[in-house]
């Protein structure tokens, strides 16, 4: 039997796992192709502000100009709109797939950013050893002792806050724990007799680190990597939502951002985002530990 | 015979907290071209790390502090590490001990043996599948052509360590080592190994360093015969001077060990000392049953008793350092 064939029927049986991959798949393509049915979530309606989604209703006040005051009336939600619209009357539904877009690209490029270097420096650490070991896991300590979130606070602070660069600190910032993985994982690789083996068929360090160390690793990086992603899209959410997020794009973390100011009178605004914040994360948690179990000889 | 791998005054020490390990210690020997060398003795009495300072394989805390490693009339210590990675697999190839060990798990077996063909030259992908084929074939696995797709786990032990060999073959080396390539292996298929090695020799002209504890492994295969202990060597010579005329109480000692149709087994008493504080004068002293007083005091030198056949022992001459 093929071994990715082996490694797939074992996370089949994994029910959370499917689940969180499913619900990753189907993240997947709202991100791809949902843009093209809905309409731009920058559009402003003042006329349909604050609508409910779709089976709610709420009681608003409106100026009438007809009455000349204030009226009180029911909102329903409407189709056009089914999940709402915020303040400005923007679709929240078309917000939510924009803000799908952004949490997939953050969680991919920084966890792939802070996979690549993590397991650089992890590699190289653990086969050079000595003098090369010791400065880059002191390195990599100093880097852990560092608060994250004011780290990153502190480069959006002092750097503006692109998206671009809120991937690009993030990802620089969370390597630690996957260079530690990987150092530690390689330490024993390398004792292994195929490493001598290789060796003593004349393989250069360069083959041994890329053919059989880290091609070795590979199974742990990748539980570790479909763990960061929650992480690192939380982390945007939460550099949005204190305001620090790219004001160019409707991200959860802006969604959420600026729904909790109306929570008592539009409370989907933020709670919409809120869910699918919790979603993506537990989808993610749950395929982690569903490839976890699968990639681990022990828990057969 | 020309000499092919001339190892002289080699010593290799380990500098550990507790104090210096010597490995090997002050060792000299010749392969010659075609010959089967066996290397035998306890564990810790320095066979491996003699096998991996040839190769300069050797890690820290250990180093090779002396001594010349002449392959073909050059000096082995002597290369830079791009040169050495060169004579590694292309001039001298290794056979590891635990072929279960040896072969890295996520590959197919078949990629591995392409890539010790790769390691050294530039050929393309067809020949070389091919020529990894031709490679498993010579070194008796069944059904090559459909097991090269076949993942290490998918064999037996004897059959992964038909396909190190091949992998040490990639390059038609001039020099096999083999470390107690068949000590993880049972009975039966260690004699087939065994016959293999013998072939290679035969059909090749290669020259192999074998390395075993197994005497019985020896009397079998062996050329000639380098007895050590605690890192250096007591007795050399060919096979039979050894088997049938040892001199040194240790190789006697050994031979007496083995199983045999008269007589019973009598072991060595004592056990190897610890390498960091080794007794004074001969290594052996503390266990021979001939130990004089001179053996207390003075470390004997290894003499040559006649044509080809050394000995370290002052029973034999009285010879020292």
């Amino acid at each position: 039997m093929n071994i990715t064939t082996y490694y797939w029927e074992r996370i089949k049986g994994h029910r959370l796992a499917m689940s969180g991959l499913a619900f990753i798949i189907f993240l997947i393509l709202l991100a791809a192709i949902g843009p093209f049915f809905t309409v731009s979530p920058t559009v402003v309606n003042f006329d349909e502000k604050n609508l409910p989604p779709i089976g709610f209703s709420v009681e608003q006040s409106k100026f009438s100009s007809e009455a000349g005051s204030l009226i009180t009336t029911h909102v329903r939600g409407k189709w056009e709109h089914p999940l709402g619209t915020d303040g400005m009357g923007r679709d929240l539904l078309s917000q939510l797939i924009s803000g799908t877009r952004v949490s997939l690209l953050v969680g991919l490029f920084a966890t792939g950013l802070a996979i690549i270097i993590g397991a650089m420096v992890g590699v190289t650490s653990a086969y050079f050893g000595g003098i090369i070991d010791n400065i880059l896991m002191r390195f990599t300590d100093i880097m852990m002792t560092f608060p994250f979130l004011l780290l990153l606070i502190l480069i959006v602070y002092m750097f503006g806050s692109s998206l671009t660069l809120i991937i690009l600190s993030i990802g620089l910032t969370g390597w630690t724990g996957t260079a530690r993985l990987v150092r530690s994982e390689t330490l024993s690789l390398r004792t292994r007799e195929f490493i001598m083996a290789s060796k003593a068929l004349g393989a250069s360090d360069f083959r041994i680190v890329f053919h059989h160390l880290l091609p070795n690793t590979i199974s742990s990086i990748i539980v570790l990597a479909t763990l960061t992603i929650p992480g690192a899209i939380l982390a945007e959410a939460a550099l949005s939502f204190i305001g620090l997020g790219d004001p160019q794009v409707a991200s959860w973390g802006n969604i959420l951002n600026a729904g909790q100011n109306d929570i008592q009178t539009a409370w989907w605004i933020a709670v919409e985002p809120g869910i699918m914040l919790f979603l993506t994360i537990i989808s993610f948690n749950f395929l982690g530990e569903g490839l976890r179990d699968a990639f681990d000889p022990k828990s057969e | 015979m020309e000499s092919i791998l001339s190892v002289e005054n080699l010593k290799t020490y380990f500098f550990t907290k507790k104090g210096t390990v010597k490995a090997v210690d002050d060792i000299s020997f010749d392969l010659r071209k075609g010959e089967l060398l066996c290397i035998v003795g306890e564990s810790g009495s320095g066979k491996t790390v003699t096998a991996l300072s040839i190769l300069r394989l050797i890690e820290s805390p250990g180093k090779i502090i002396d001594g010349r490693i002449i392959l073909n009339g050059r000096d082995l210590p002597g290369l830079s590490p791009g040169q050495m990675q060169d004579v590694r697999g292309n001039k001298i190839a290794m056979v590891f001990q635990d072929p279960h060990s040896s072969l890295n798990p996520i590959f197919t077996i078949g990629y591995q043996v392409d890539e010790a063909i790769t390691a050294h030259k530039s050929v393309n992908e067809n020949e070389t599948t091919s020529k990894s084929i031709e490679l498993l074939e010579l070194v008796g696995i069944p059904m090559a052509k459909e097991r090269y797709h076949d993942y290490s786990h998918q064999f037996s032990g004897g059959m992964k360590q038909r396909v190190v060999i091949a992998m040490a073959l990639a390059c038609h080396p001039e020099v096999l080592i083999a470390d107690e390539p068949t000590t993880a292996l049972d009975l039966t298929v260690q004699a087939q190994i065994l016959d293999l090695f013998l072939e290679l020799r035969n059909k090749f002209f290669m020259s192999i360093i074998y390395i075993t504890h197994d005497l019985a492994v020896v009397s079998e295969i062996a050329d000639s015969i380098v007895v050590m202990y605690a890192g250096r060597i007591v007795e050399k010579g060919s096979r039979e001077d050894i088997m049938s005329n040892p001199l040194h109480p240790y190789t006697k000692g050994l031979i007496r060990c083995l199983p045999s149709d008269h007589g019973e087994i009598v072991p060595i008493p004592g056990t190897i000392p610890n390498l960091i504080n080794l007794p004074q004068g001969c290594v052996f002293h503390p266990r021979c049953i001939h130990s004089m007083e001179i053996c207390r005091k003075k470390r004997p030198s290894l003499n040559m008793v006649k044509e080809a056949h050394y000995v370290s022992c002052f029973l034999y001459g009285d010879n020292h350092e």
